[in-house]
């Protein structure tokens, strides 16, 4: 691209802002609130996946072995459990720790405790961790048919349902922005196309001297664009704010919910949706023009 | 330079514009196409610069098939051809220097190659002192003038015009004639699709008379109608 053909299609991209303003403000609000809208849902989305998945990593199976079983055998089963493919820790749990953690959590409730003290019905067990959550089942369900095992504990189905809501809220959200976009790149083509229908007869003249599409069309992308990114730009700043005031309210109130921290996050979105805005607007007016070009 | 092969134009509402139309214009001529109104004098122009695309037959300009050119090489083949009209297409909101360094950026030219040249073009048409007139502060023969003026800052070597005096009074018809004349003679060749009958018979140029669609007469220092001999 020549100098010539810069200084030309940035002259007239403000020039036709400038005879447009009314139109270009509303198409800039219109592409600010959707990509809101898209950028909340990211943030909701980004938030609860992070959840489930710190969720999930806690995710251990607990193995329970039976008291009458020898010490060798209860070696046995470590040594199987740690055969499996994909666990990465097993811990041994005696049955004077457990029940100390029993303590740890019921301190207040002294006939309970007194109760447990003079017999220890706690088993003995073993905590273990695999390298993905995905290995939490087929583990649980091997470690369900070894000799000497009582019983098998796993918190899956809660994460599960997590990660259901989460893929749903994706699914979901993804179809609004699909929409959005669509909208989006409807409402910046229609302003485009004011200012096309406006100078038909100087793309007419420009066809006729010469002129190639890629130099007619330059300065109308470069109007969407600029409708797309001052829009998005908008967007960012509330993104930005909204969710500043959000993590700290949380962190605050709620500081047992682990929300993603503010970076690299916002800086990441804000990327996204600025390329968003950009990419929306060029196509916006690209198809504008379409018709017009065929001269 | 120019060649039409057996060139059939018919519009999508049915309209034979053209009936196997056979022509040959060398370099350097100058060629007046007569007829009345819808004797397809327009379409024929039109077909040289690829603003209408032959329905059937072959359409050649500088060796090549119009029809045939890739999309991004159309710009390319009207850069060597200037087209000047009836009603002027000049651009309402530029200035006189604006309107014809349009043309010339459009082709990227570069800005001191542009303040060059475009002086210089409006010095060569009359219009030195009215470059920072807007059109309609123009007359109707200064805005012709200006329009060739755009139609040969890019050095064409073919000079299209369609009904280019239909809006102006004899007078200033044969200054824009003569204007014409004095780019024929430094090599352009000159196409003009024309009604007007005193200019035709009293410059002694080719001829080429249409009627519906069809080629009637082409005669070398030709006038407008056999009647008027």
């Amino acid at each position: 691209m020549k100098s010539t053909s810069l200084v030309f299609g940035v002259k007239q991209t403000a020039r036709s802002l400038r005879q447009n303003a009314l139109m270009s403000l509303a198409s800039v609000l219109t592409v600010a609130l959707s990509l809101l809208v898209a950028g909340l849902f990211g943030l909701i989305t980004a938030n609860l996946g992070h959840i489930a998945r710190l969720a999930e990593q806690q995710v251990e199976v607990t193995v329970f072995v039976h008291d009458t079983l020898p010490v060798e055998a209860v070696r046995t089963v470590e040594s199987q459990l740690k055969a499996l493919p994909g666990v990465t820790q097993v811990t041994f749990v005696s049955k004077d720790e457990a029940l100390a953690r029993l303590k740890a959590v019921f301190a207040n409730d002294k006939d309970l405790l007194a109760e447990v003290e003079q017999q220890n019905p706690l088993y003995r067990s073993f905590e273990v961790r695999t390298a993905r959550p995905e290995q939490i089942k087929p583990t649980a369900e091997a470690a369900g048919k070894m000799t000497g095992v009582v019983k098998v504990n796993y918190k899956q189905e809660v994460i599960e349902k997590l990660f259901r809501v989460t893929r749903a809220i994706r699914v979901s959200g993804l179809a609004i922005m699909v929409a959005l976009a669509l909208a989006m790149v409807m409402i910046i083509s229609n302003t485009i196309r004011i200012t096309v229908f406006a100078r038909r007869r100087e793309i007419a003249i420009m066809k006729l001297v010469g002129a190639t599409d890629g130099f007619i069309r330059w300065p109308f992308v470069c109007e969407g664009v600029f409708l797309g990114v001052v829009g998005a730009g908008f967007t960012s700043l509330a993104l930005w704010s909204s969710y500043s005031w959000a993590w700290s309210g949380v962190q605050r109130g709620m500081p047992f919910i682990p929300l993603l921290p503010k970076q690299p996050l916002l800086l990441d979105l804000t990327v996204l949706i600025l390329g968003a805005g950009a990419l929306i607007g060029a196509i916006g007016s690209a198809l504008s023009l379409r018709r017009f070009l065929r001269v | 330079m120019i060649e039409l092969v057996d060139v059939t134009k018919v519009y999508p509402n049915d309209v034979v514009a053209l009936k196997n139309v056979n022509l040959k214009i060398d370099r350097g001529e100058f060629v007046f196409v007569v007829g009345p109104s819808g004797a397809g004098k327009s379409t024929l122009v039109r077909l040289l610069y690829r603003e209408e695309v032959a329905t059937r037959g072959q359409v050649i300009v500088h060796g090549k098939n119009v029809a045939r050119l890739r999309r991004s090489s159309i710009p390319l083949l009207r850069r060597t051809i200037g087209v000047i009209f009836q009603d002027f297409k000049l651009l309402p909101d530029r200035n006189a220097l604006d309107n014809v360094a349009f043309a010339l950026e459009v082709t990227e030219a570069s800005r001191r190659e542009i303040r060059r040249r475009v002086p210089a073009v409006l010095d060569l048409v009359g219009l030195k002192d009215r470059a920072r007139a807007f059109p309609h502060e123009l007359s109707g023969g200064e805005q012709q003038r200006l329009a060739i003026a755009r139609a040969i800052i890019n050095g064409p070597s073919i000079l299209v015009a369609d009904e280019p005096t239909g809006n102006l009074d004899p007078d200033t018809s044969w200054g824009i004639m003569n204007l014409l004349q004095t780019l024929n003679r430094n090599g352009a060749t000159v196409i003009m699709a024309t009604h007007a009958k005193a200019i035709v018979n009293a410059m002694k140029k080719r001829v080429v008379a249409m009627d519906h669609g069809r080629i009637i007469r082409d005669q070398v220092q030709g006038v407008y109608a056999h009647e008027v001999n």
